[in-house]
């Protein structure tokens, strides 16, 4: 009875053991599935259609070309493989300056009749309208039903979701904002970090580290939200005036606030590193009259170089991954960014930004599961590469 | 330059004998570490006052506000005006469905992790899935808890969808705690215990987790702390925009406090004159990790002595 | 002893080892048949043969890395602890394979006490200390496990130090005072063998000398086998002295022959300090 219970409680602890990994399997499992849907989501909105001249070689449209084209960007269609013809933009509601309303009919039952002739005699057009106004003869080229391509996300440079007729998912603006901003954090918060780290290692009291140590325990524990709001009302005013800009929203009061944040994980990995410098080795090079100065940079920053490097790495992986204080203060324009004084759009704003507005299983939807991916997929790579910086220290 | 006076020591050891470096070279070392060694006090120095000037600042300008009303009656007038003991109650709600979770769960994994799978391979694999998951970013669970008790296990917006996102998030923290806290144990007392015939549960049971309660314990309010700031995982599986009503079932959504302050400091109805609702909340969140910080050290401190005078 | 004996009788403490007393013919209580043990691939114990018999006090001395400890850990399956490691040969206590697989390890302990080289007394009162081996043995008799515990603090030589101090930490007591309680735990669940790992190496020379005092008692109601470096002290308080060298046992003999007259070169050298 004794034994069985001991196994018994064995297993339970065991299955408890494994629930993180099977957390982890079910993230991926969840991600996947719902961010799967995405690249076979039409390029077009559902239930439209987009219509050409039959004379038209084009055939076929990029997601990312049928923005350009409704934009006004793309006028012409030479510039996307066709004859030199000016591109003809008409819509559902632009066939009242084709036709009088009284063509169309009362109840506009001649839509499809008179599309139809439009298309027909127009080369140059693209005619974008629901596919319930496309009658079986219609005289045209419908495009494709073409779903959208990996490159069009991984490779698109705009993110505008609720484009109309053809959402853009490019994941650029949001990448590169979200690694603008977090390079700008680490570098801000790299050197005061080590120099913290260094400082309650080697050179502070007992009694400045039992200060300190707290500061920094406080530090950690204060809430995204609260160094958003903090950012919010003093950093982002603060940028604004001192750097003369047109909104105090951007990458850099981002990077501001979440260097701030960062500086916990830093300072404590790249403490915990110096400190398991052996103190032989200290002692070795303070006896051969090195200054205690010469000692740190000579021998213990060298020693933890390892742990000084897994400490910017997480510090790297906080700051991707962190949502609500960047999505306060970076201003949310989803452009690519081309200084750290512009706004800028991070992965996981995005996703908390725009989640609650789609509706599940939608192209927006699945895209923003695909991000969850992304980020995902990074800070798997992040902790698996500490894993790696670990394991190579004790090797050498 | 209290922290110089160890170093000067060692360099003195050397100079008199005068065997190498003339005084010069000893000088411009010394002026170089005194100007390395201040450079580094005044960057540690300035992480106390950032933290002095957030702590202050939100206190400043949250103190005014802080009344009995505002900790006990709902938003009123577009959030413009009332308080928000809604918040206060989700808030609390959320901590204790995923406590509830969590620190079972979380500290019986630990306790395989650290006296039963030791080095083992399974051991290793599963500590750098712990690892991996408390990189994962919060938004992820968002979206994870979103997709699995929002829509698939259909809990909807709730309570329960939203404590145990919560409480998957903070499981690598209560993990991570327990199992530090068990390896703190000597395994002198281990075998101690073993050499008297008590099974590996007795020993468990009767030495080794009531050596280690005091860290374990420290380390489970810190993790409350965390998690009664969270907001990236409740924006999808249990936060409300505004909703006066205090929940009356685990099925309920609810308002919480850091959703709360993000919604009235961007994006409610107007964002100016509700600044001051703003600071406040931002206070109480405030206070609460600097009360749980403050339990937690008290505890650890209380726990500490009791074992050792008993 | 009778006392204890009555004990034993009265209550579930009955032995693991199947009957009572000895099933060894020859009245051996540990014999130890060539044993060999492995820490992975490192032969930490080379074809040991060992034999106790009830109540002698055996020392095992040798150089640090030479396998007594290792050999002192393999009577109680403490071993067993350490991953990685590999055991053939057997050992018999009262004639019953420690190693057989139907052996439960906290049954075969509480047969065979311990006490190790740091004393490590739990973090509860002196009296629960001591009752903890009792009560994890699943006694509940108050009374009981009261006069047992008395009793086994007297045996260790404790009581006139702690009488009045019972519900104290253990942790007040000094290091000498905390061994002899570890001791006393040992002894209050009635083991046949008492191991002992160098039990006096973290204490004061007056500590000490009160410790080994205690083994010369305790000597009558137990057989105790002793790790020590302390060459005077295995000649102080041992019958037998075993002589371990890189994994062997070399030389195991009456503790006068081992340091008057060896048989083996080795064995001279070691205990008249030539090296180790």
């Amino acid at each position: 009875m004794k034994r069985f219970f001991e196994k018994f409680v064995e297993s339970a602890l065991l299955i408890s053991g494994s629930i993180t990994s099977i957390t982890i399997l079910l993230i991926i499992i969840f991600l996947f599935k719902e961010a799967s849907g995405l690249f076979t989501t039409p390029v077009i909105e559902e239930g439209y259609e987009l219509a050409l001249n039959k004379t038209n070689p084009v055939k076929h449209l990029t997601s990312y070309e049928i923005k350009e084209i409704f934009d006004g960007k793309i006028s012409n269609w030479n510039e996307v493989g066709g004859k030199n013809e000016a591109i003809e933009l008409v819509r559902l509601s632009d066939l009242t300056k084709y036709y009088t309303e009284a063509e169309l009919g009362s109840n506009f039952e001649n839509i499809p009749a008179k599309s139809s002739e439009l298309t027909s005699k127009h080369p140059g057009i693209i005619l974008f309208l629901p596919t319930s106004y496309i009658k079986k003869d219609f005289n045209g080229t419908l495009l494709k039903h073409e779903t959208l391509h990996p490159g069009d996300f991984f490779g698109g440079k705009e993110w505008y979701p609720t484009a109309s007729p053809s959402p853009q998912y490019g994941l650029l603006p949001l990448l590169l904002g979200t690694l603008w901003v977090s390079l700008g954090a680490i570098l801000l918060s790299l050197p005061f970090g080590i120099s913290v780290a260094v400082y309650l290692a080697e050179i502070a009291s007992m009694r400045v580290r039992n200060i300190l140590k707290p500061v920094i325990e406080l530090l950690a524990g204060i809430p995204s939200v609260v160094y958003g709001f903090f950012g919010l009302v003093v950093i982002v005013p603060f940028l604004q005036k001192l750097f003369q800009l047109p909104v105090g929203e951007t990458a850099l009061a981002g990077s501001v606030v979440l260097g701030i944040m960062a500086l916990p994980t830093i300072i404590t990995v790249a403490e915990d590193a110096m400190r398991t410098v052996p103190r032989a080795m200290k002692e070795a090079s303070l006896a051969l009259g090195a200054t205690h100065w010469q000692t740190i940079y000579k021998v213990i920053i060298p020693y933890s170089k390892s742990g000084i490097t897994s400490a910017a790495v997480l510090g790297i992986g906080r700051a991707i991954g962190e949502t609500m204080a960047v999505l306060m203060v970076t201003g949310n324009a989803a452009v690519i960014p081309h200084t750290l004084l512009e706004p800028v759009r991070t992965i996981p704003a995005t996703i908390a930004a725009e989640l609650g507005e789609t509706a599940a299983g939608g192209g927006h939807y699945q895209a923003l599961f695909m991000l969850g991916v992304i980020l995902f997929v990074i800070t798997m790579i992040i902790s698996i590469s500490i894993e790696f910086i670990g394991k190579k220290k004790y090797s050498n | 330059m209290k922290a110089n006076n160890k170093s000067e020591n060692n360099t003195n050891i050397n100079s008199p004998s005068g065997v190498r470096g003339s005084e010069s070279i000893d000088r411009s070392k010394r002026r170089s570490q005194a100007i390395a060694f201040t450079i580094f006090k005044l960057m540690s120095y300035s992480v106390v006052a950032i933290l002095f000037v957030i702590l202050g600042f939100i206190i400043i300008r949250g103190i005014g506000v802080i009344s009995w009303d505002f900790l006990t009656k709902a938003p009123e007038e577009g959030m413009t005006k009332g308080g928000i003991f809604p918040a206060i109650v989700g808030t609390l709600c959320l901590v204790a469905g995923s406590s509830i979770f969590s620190f079972p769960i979380g500290i019986m994994s630990g306790i395989y992790m650290n006296e039963y799978a030791g080095g083992s391979k399974l051991a290793t694999f599963i500590r750098i899935m712990t690892n991996n998951l408390s990189g994962v970013p919060s938004v992820v669970f968002g979206l994870f808890g979103m997709a699995l008790f929002v829509n698939t296990m259909k809990f909807g917006d709730s309570i329960l969808a939203g404590s145990l996102t919560l409480g998957l998030l903070s499981l690598p923290l209560v993990i991570r705690t327990t199992e530090e806290s068990l390896k703190a144990i000597e395994n002198s007392y281990r075998e101690g215990s073993l050499a008297l015939g008590a099974t590996k549960l007795q020993t468990i049971r009767k030495v080794v987790l009531p050596m280690a309660f005091p860290n374990i314990i420290t380390g489970l309010i810190l993790s409350i702390g965390r998690v009664s700031g969270e907001t990236a995982p409740i924006l999808f599986t249990v936060a409300a925009y505004f909703l006066p009503k205090l929940p009356t079932s685990i099925f309920n959504q609810v308002m919480a406090l850091p959703y709360h302050l993000y919604v009235i400091s961007t994006s409610g109805t107007n964002v100016e004159t509700s600044r001051g609702i703003a600071y406040g909340t931002a206070l109480v969140l405030i206070v609460i990790v600097l009360m749980v910080n403050l339990l937690a050290n008290g505890l650890r401190n209380y726990f500490s002595k009791k074992v050792k005078t008993n | 002893m009778t006392n204890t004996r009555n004990i034993e009788t009265n209550t579930n403490l009955s032995s693991p080892l199947g009957a009572r007393g000895s099933l060894d013919v020859r009245g051996l209580t540990i014999d130890a048949k060539n044993v060999d043990f492995y820490y992975s691939e490192f032969h930490a114990l080379k074809n040991i043969n060992f034999e106790v018999s009830k109540n002698e006090v055996v020392a095992l001395i040798g150089p640090s890395g030479c396998g007594k400890s290792t050999f002192l850990r393999l009577l109680n399956r403490m071993n067993d602890l350490i991953p990685g490691t590999r055991m053939t040969g057997s050992v018999l206590i009262d004639g019953e394979d420690i190693y057989a697989p139907n052996i439960h390890v906290d049954e075969l302990r509480k047969e065979v006490g311990m006490v190790f080289q740091k004393p490590n007394p739990f973090p509860k009162s002196i009296f629960e200390n001591v009752a903890y081996g009792l009560r994890v043995n699943g006694i509940k008799d108050k009374t009981f496990i009261e006069e047992r515990v008395i009793e086994s603090i007297k045996s260790a030589a404790l009581w006139d130090e702690v009488k009045d101090k019972l519900n104290k930490s253990a942790f007040a007591l000094s290091g000498g005072q905390q061994q002899r309680l570890c001791i006393a735990r040992a002894l209050a669940i009635s083991p046949k063998v008492v191991l002992m790992d160098e039990p006096a190496s973290a204490l004061d020379p007056i500590s000490t000398a009160k410790i080994e005092d205690l083994i010369h008692e305790l000597k009558k109601d137990y057989t105790i086998i002793i790790v020590t470096h302390n060459m005077q002290q295995a000649s102080r308080v041992s019958d037998k002295t075993a002589y371990f060298y890189l994994g062997e046992l070399i030389e195991f003999d009456k503790t006068t022959t081992i340091f008057t007259n060896p048989k083996e070169h080795s064995t001279q050298n070691y205990v008249t300090g030539r090296f180790g």
